[in-house]
């Protein structure tokens, strides 16, 4: 699974990404998981199966939603604890969720 | 609905509009190209004015290092209008799905069809500034990289986005040469940016042209007095700072991004700030101001993130008996270190929280206050304008910035105060979890009793 992260400038959201790639490895899952600034948002959805976004920059969600809708991406934003407490494992629990929902 | 949801709203809306105005997304992104080649300028401008360096290698090696590595800064930070111009012009032109390199070349091009040039004299001035006389050189025509800098930064701003608009309504009402499909398509390119660029470029020398009729001269002195210099003092002023950390300590209440929505508005004005300071210490001269680019990020957001939080987080692991407090902290600490705290902001979590809502707005606010008076009273001396990225460590980043010790001195004073003001409610939040864990300690002892 493809899941791509964005806040303002990938650098909070890199430490989540740490925290899910050790998760998805415990879970013997073979995920690819980035993070990037939202200048590169744009260019980076379409290689995603989901875009998570940190609770910080939740004012891009309504954009990026209708972009996600449009390549069939599900977008959602990080529960604020989840994210503040870097989570992995739950966040990477929400990502497979969205997908599978995309998928239904 | 609760208070908070009645706010929230709102604060929302605001965030989103101003996230979304193309204007100040696109002057983040070209001001984000400017920014790797002014770290190298204020990298080098750093090492040629070391303090006590020339102590070390003799006044004459210092001389010498410093004429070798004057150009590292003098073209990049001093002429940092240009990449500004590239930046917008390309940005905007290919948010508008238009040839974004012509939209840079076009919009690079108008802004200097409206600089000033001089032609045939060279003006000599002696090291404060003063006309000291006229030299003739042998037909040179000169433009003064002021202009090109600090002093142009507005005009840039401004003509690089009227120029890519421009370029980009001519193109997309067609007004272009088609070529037959056989050309190559970057010879067809040039051909197809012919008519828009010709056309843009009319208008910005009308516009040069006009200007000369005015009292100003020229754009350049007119957007600089009429615009930039007010807007400059304006942002330098200790009541507008005090403001501006205001709003990004009530944004990242509601968990919105604080800085990257209030300092869409300020980051030219801070800009333009820094530049100026930068200028004047690179030519030895008095440094102008206190609040610039690097002294927002150095003495505000360098303290451990937005709220000046890196304090709070030692305090949270070392200072708390909630374990869960303890917790965040440890979680917090290293990327604290390096001024991310988005783990303690949404962790602890400091959004919506009222028990530590009084210290997350107003300790910052106290911090800045400080800083600046203590630069304005000349107990510590001014950001010298070599820009330091704000995930620079505190102590070493207050260093950088003002090229003294007293720089990170001020760090370790401001962090002192925050301490301070947060221990009370910190202590409080501490309490509380102590109840609430050993609430739920019981009851599960309780259970296990049961069971």
């Amino acid at each position: 699974m493809k899941i791509l992260l964005a806040c303002c400038s990938g650098m909070s959201t890199s430490l989540v990404v740490n925290k899910m790639k050790d998760a998805a490895k415990k879970d013997g899952r073979d995920d690819e998981i980035w993070a990037v600034g939202q200048g590169q948002v744009d260019a980076e959805l379409p290689k995603a199966d989901v875009l998570l976004i940190g609770p910080q920059m939740r004012m891009m969600k309504k954009k990026m939603e209708a972009k996600g809708k449009e390549l069939g991406i599900p977008v959602d934003i990080i529960p604020p604890v989840l994210y503040g407490r870097c989570d992995g494992q739950k966040i990477l629990d929400l990502a497979t969720k969205l997908v599978e929902d995309e998928k239904k | 609905m609760s208070f908070y949801d009645k706010i929230e709203g709102p604060i929302m809306t605001l965030g989103e509009k101003i996230n979304n105005i193309s204007f100040f997304s696109i002057l983040r992104d070209s001001f984000m190209l400017a920014f790797p080649l002014t770290i190298f300028g204020s990298i080098m401008l750093i090492i040629s004015n070391f303090p006590y360096l020339g102590n070390l290698i003799g006044a004459d090696a210092l001389a010498t290092l410093q004429t070798m590595l004057t150009p590292a800064s003098l073209a990049t930070m001093n002429v940092m209008s240009i990449p500004v111009c590239l930046g917008i012009g390309y940005y905007y032109s290919k948010s508008k799905d238009c040839d974004p390199i012509f939209g840079a070349a076009i919009a690079l091009t108008a802004f200097l069809i409206v600089t000033p040039w001089v032609s045939g004299a060279v003006v000599a001035v002696d090291s404060d500034g003063a006309l000291t006389g006229t030299t003739l050189l042998k037909s040179a025509t000169v433009m003064t990289t002021d202009r090109l800098g600090a002093k142009g930064m507005f005009v840039a701003m401004f003509g690089s986005f009227l120029a890519a608009y421009l370029y980009c309504f001519f193109t997309q009402k067609h007004w272009t040469i088609k070529m037959p499909d056989q050309v190559p398509p970057a010879v067809a390119n040039s051909f197809a940016a012919l008519i828009p660029a010709f056309l843009t470029l009319c208008v910005f020398l009308l516009i040069s042209i006009v200007f000369t009729f005015t009292p100003w001269g020229n754009v350049h002195d007119f957007i600089y007095t009429i615009i930039q210099a007010p807007l400059m003092g304006l942002g330098e002023s200790l009541w507008a700072t005090i403001i501006a950390i205001f709003f990004v300590q009530l944004l990242w209440f509601f968990g919105l991004h604080g800085q990257i929505i209030v300092n869409s508005v300020l980051d030219p004005i801070w800009n333009a700030l820094m530049l100026e300071n930068q200028n004047a210490f690179l030519n030895h001269q008095t440094l102008p101001h206190i609040v610039t680019k690097p002294f927002m990020e150095t003495f505000t957001v360098g303290l451990g993130g937005s709220g000046a939080t890196l304090i709070v987080v030692i305090m949270l692991a070392f200072f708390m008996k909630s374990k869960l407090l303890k917790d965040v902290g440890r979680l917090a600490l290293p990327a604290g270190i390096f001024n991310v705290n988005e783990p303690v902001i949404f962790g602890l979590p400091i959004v919506l929280n009222p028990t530590i809502a009084i210290p997350w707005i107003v300790a910052p606010m106290l911090s800045v206050t400080i800083a600046y008076l203590a630069m304005a009273w000349g107990l510590v001396p001014y950001t010298t304008g070599v820009s330091v990225p704000w995930t620079v460590p505190v102590f070493l980043s207050g260093f950088l910035a003002t090229n003294s010790w007293k720089g990170a001195l001020l760090q370790l004073v401001q962090i002192g105060v925050v301490g301070v003001v947060w221990f009370p409610f910190l202590k409080a939040l501490d309490k509380q979890n102590c109840a609430e864990e050993a609430e739920a300690a019981a009851e599960e002892a309780a259970e296990a009793v049961e069971a």
